[in-house]
């Protein structure tokens, strides 16, 4: 049931065709699971807190650094020396009180990752490491629930949503690892994609729109071309290959 | 037979900054070996030491990943390539 100050918070969202108070209350009951308080982690914690999703955890176990502060717009200058995901939340909880955030300063880890997300409708994927990104697509797969996709490079960034045994997963789509080096990155980009994943998650819990699965949302900053390319579910893709023998 | 290639920003420092440009082959790896000769440096970031696609990139024929055949895909006159980087970066 909404209240007097959430119908009133929400009414320009609630006024959208297709939404109504029934999705403002699928937002309200929907638990989000957030895997890092970055430059993507930011933005989209930032949207759907202000969307009104009941229940956001986020999980990054860095502080804060004077670098850091051209793209994650949560962290301000007197924050340096933070954990991110105390900072992130304290903002987010004065932008909406009535939804609970949880901050949890721990790196995402195989032995951890099942109990982090335990109870958790959906996850998105924040992260700044292949390793971390192949772990949550495997626990998403393992408890059947949504999978959002994002990430940056420069003035590019991509976008894919995952819906386990439905469509290709982050397995289907990246091969091996990714050598480590100091990623360019300028705040417009994760805050272009960061809102892409936020409107990809609101658009499911509510039930509305069309979702990009199957399909990598390629964005160019530079051209300020946005492309969809095509992904396929691999028959033999090695998390998710099962699920798809299983379906048939 | 000609075709189009969208190139990656991180290597739009080999192609004088231009986002698509022209190359030819038959095949993806003709393309891209099109490509070498055409903007001299460009191969350090498409292949690896033995020749293969760098296992980090993928190639879109028409908007459809080349994997697996990758450099063995076919590529006709007109059609559109998409060279991509694998990203992970979260910002």
């Amino acid at each position: 049931m909404l209240t007097d100050d959430e119908l009133e918070r929400y009414d320009r969202q609630i006024a959208i065709t297709g939404f109504g108070k029934e999705g403002q209350e699928k937002l309200k009951k929907a638990k989000a699971f957030l895997a890092g308080a970055g430059g993507l982690g930011c933005t989209i914690s930032l949207y759907l807190a202000a969307a009104g999703v009941g229940t956001i955890r986020m999980v990054d176990p860095q502080t804060i650094e004077l670098s850091n502060l051209n793209r994650q717009v949560l962290h301000w200058t007197e924050d340096i020396g933070r954990m991110k995901v105390d900072s992130a939340t304290e903002k987010l909880r004065r932008l909406n009180p009535d939804v609970k955030v949880e901050a949890i300063g721990q790196k995402i880890t195989a032995a951890n990752i099942s109990e982090l997300t335990a109870g958790f409708d959906l996850l998105v994927d924040a992260m700044d490491n292949l390793p971390t990104r192949y772990l949550l697509n495997k626990i998403a797969l393992e408890k059947n629930i949504p999978f959002f996709h994002g990430a940056v490079y420069g003035f590019e960034g991509r976008v894919m949503t995952i819906l386990p045994g439905q469509t290709a997963c982050l397995k289907c789509l990246y091969r091996g690892d990714i050598p480590e080096e100091k990623i360019p990155v300028v705040g417009v980009t994760p805050a272009i994609i960061g809102c892409i994943q936020a409107a990809e998650v609101i658009k499911y819990i509510v039930g509305i729109g069309q979702l990009l699965t199957n399909k990598l949302l390629i964005y160019d900053g530079l051209t300020m071309k946005f492309t969809e390319l095509k992904v396929k579910k691999k028959s033999d893709c090695e998390h998710c290959g099962r699920l798809v023998k299983d379906e048939k | 037979m000609s075709a189009t290639m969208n190139v990656p920003s991180n290597l739009r420092q080999f192609t004088g900054g231009q986002a698509v440009v022209e190359c030819d082959g038959k095949t993806v790896g003709e393309c891209l070996h099109d490509l070498a000769r055409k903007f001299p440096g460009i191969e350090m970031g498409l292949f690896d030491t033995d020749g293969k696609l760098l296992h980090y990139l993928d190639v879109y024929v028409n908007l459809e990943s080349s994997y697996p055949e990758e450099l063995d895909k076919a590529v006709k006159d007109g059609d559109e390539l998409h060279l991509t980087l694998f990203t992970v970066a979260g910002g």
